[in-house]
């Protein structure tokens, strides 16, 4: 047997585990709540979820394993099965309702970006399932489309393809003034 | 538009709602310190008997490492089971005649993670989350049975560490000379983590403190697949022909036996030769085993004997390993089984 490699497989698995679970909630409590945002919840849906999640994830942090995954990653497959068993119960998806976030702006400004809210929510309630996870992922959660690979089971490459689609797909369908009612 | 827009949507959490969830997160540990009270003498055997039968039969179920396709860790996954017929008595003979299975074999295991009696919890759905399962019970019940006691047991992780030399010396011992442990591996590792096992009694108000041994409960035993992680190089097909002649098998019967089973999804669950039966049985599309042993009316109830037989039912969803356990020949064991959602 290769001993590096033996090494290398051993020691995370008898490394301390000393993850402070308290600045892992302040840190990813932003990235699940916007990726459940972003999955098409409202506000107090994406509170519920994000609730759900972390608890689960907190009553199960024992079984941690930095070894096996990166604690985002972690999480937000814990997140992914919230979300899946929510639509699940409600055997529908749910409509997309970004309310613009309270914000210290002018009238004028404030009325822009709310309008582009709108026509942006609009279009991304015409995306497939799987290119809506992918957005949320990307752009609630922010991580990497590597790590969006090991959260879907998808290739990284195919990954990068599909959100480049999207995007684009997207930004054509902006450009001619979709999501306007 | 560009992508800024997207990026744009996400907003910060309320301040009130990010206190309001940390302050819960604290508040679960504090009310889990409280609420671990002792579970019912009586559910912990059950759990530790199937748990040793699941953990015995672990390390003698192995999958084959096709090192070609794979990189240095394999998992095995529980797909179905198979029955291995032991004979206690040739055991108990062969360690009379100087076999140390203690030391041959026992010397080779380390706990990683040490069990937990199991917690009573105070619902199925609660011990579901606490032990990180979807919550699923038997819709139909035997006549006047209901839910009793839930509770959560931890089974723990332990680690093999292959020493070639004494399981040579076990291969010789038990007859075995066709079997040859490559000196390679030895100091090879095989980790076992056993997920927390969701535990359900099911009872009639009147058998409350029927004697052990002759309950006339039902136990269904859920929890996730346990994770095997083995190293390149060990063939486990070899462990188990080991194993299966160990436990009394020919060596053709074992090697037949070897070359049927899929390594990588089969658990082995080991059955008396005498006092009991099994067969092989479907659960919703799934194939399951169904053991039953046979009332020893020599012994009294009290004395640990059974007057009457009792059976358990393994089977498994691909995420998931099921067990029920109750009286009777596994009629109601399978009416449970088939209603489960």
């Amino acid at each position: 047997m290769d001993g590096v490699r033996l090494l290398s497989w051993l020691m995370p698995a008898v490394e301390t585990c000393a993850v402070d679970w308290d600045e892992v909630f302040r840190e990813e409590l932003p990235r699940l709540f916007n990726y459940f945002r972003y999955r098409g919840f409202d506000r107090a849906s994406a509170e519920d979820l994000t609730s759900i999640a972390f608890e689960k994830a907190w009553r199960a942090r024992d079984r941690y394993r930095r070894e096996r995954a990166a604690v985002t990653t972690w999480l937000l497959a814990i997140a992914r099965h919230a979300a899946t068993d929510h639509l699940r119960r409600l055997r529908r998806e749910v409509p997309l309702d970004f309310e613009p976030a309270p914000a210290p702006e002018t009238p004028e400004s404030a009325a822009l970006r709310a309008d582009e809210r709108r026509r942006l929510r609009a279009l991304l309630a015409g995306l497939s399932p799987r290119e809506r996870e992918l957005i949320a992922l990307k752009y609630g959660a922010g991580v990497t489309n590597r790590a969006i690979a090991t959260l879907t089971g998808l290739g990284e490459s195919n990954v990068g393809t599909i959100l480049h689609r999207t995007i684009a797909s997207l930004r054509a369908r902006w450009d001619e003034g979709g999501g306007t009612s | 538009m560009n992508e800024d827009p997207l990026s744009g949507l996400r907003e910060e959490p309320r301040p009130e709602f990010a206190d309001g969830l940390h302050h819960k997160l604290r508040s679960i540990d504090t009310a889990r310190r409280e609420s671990r009270r002792a579970v019912p003498a009586r559910l912990w055997p059950a759990l530790a008997g199937a748990t040793l039968v699941a953990a015995v039969a672990l390390a003698f179920t192995l999958e084959p490492v096709r090192a070609a396709a794979r990189d240095f860790l394999d998992l095995f996954r529980v797909k179905r089971f198979a029955a291995v017929p032991v004979d206690p008595e040739r055991l108990a003979n062969l360690q009379q005649g100087g076999l140390d299975l203690r030391s041959l074999v026992g010397d080779q295991v380390e706990v990683r993670v040490q069990p937990e009696k199991p917690v009573a919890v105070a619902s199925v759905e609660q011990g579901a989350l606490e032990a990180d399962l979807q919550p699923q019970q038997p819709t139909v019940l035997p006549e006047g049975y209901t839910l009793g006691e839930v509770a959560v047991g931890r089974p723990g992780a332990f680690r093999v560490r292959l020493d070639a030399t004494k399981l040579q010396q076990l291969a010789q011992a038990v007859g075995a000379d066709e079997i040859e442990i490559p000196a390679s591996w030895n100091g090879a590792t095989i980790d076992v983590e056993m997920p927390p096992v969701l535990v359900a009694r099911y009872q009639r108000a009147a058998d409350a403190g029927a004697p052990a041994g002759n309950e006339t409960s039902y136990v269904l035993f859920q929890s996730k697949n346990p994770a095997v992680e083995l190293p390149e190089g060990v063939e486990p097909a070899l462990l188990g022909r080991l194993a299966l002649r160990t436990a009394g098998m020919s060596a053709a019967e074992a090697e037949s036996f070897a070359n049927a089973v899929d390594w990588r999804a089969t658990l082995l669950v080991p059955v008396p030769v005498r006092g009991g039966s099994f067969r092989e049985v479907e659960v919703n599309g799934q194939k399951g085993l169904l053991v039953t042993s046979q009332p020893t009316p020599g012994r009294t109830a009290g004395g640990g004997g059974r007057t009457r037989s009792h059976s358990v039912l393994v089977w498994a969803t691909g995420t998931k390993v099921f067990a029920i356990h109750g009286p009777g020949g596994g009629v109601d064991l399978l009416a449970m089984a088939q209603s489960i959602r």
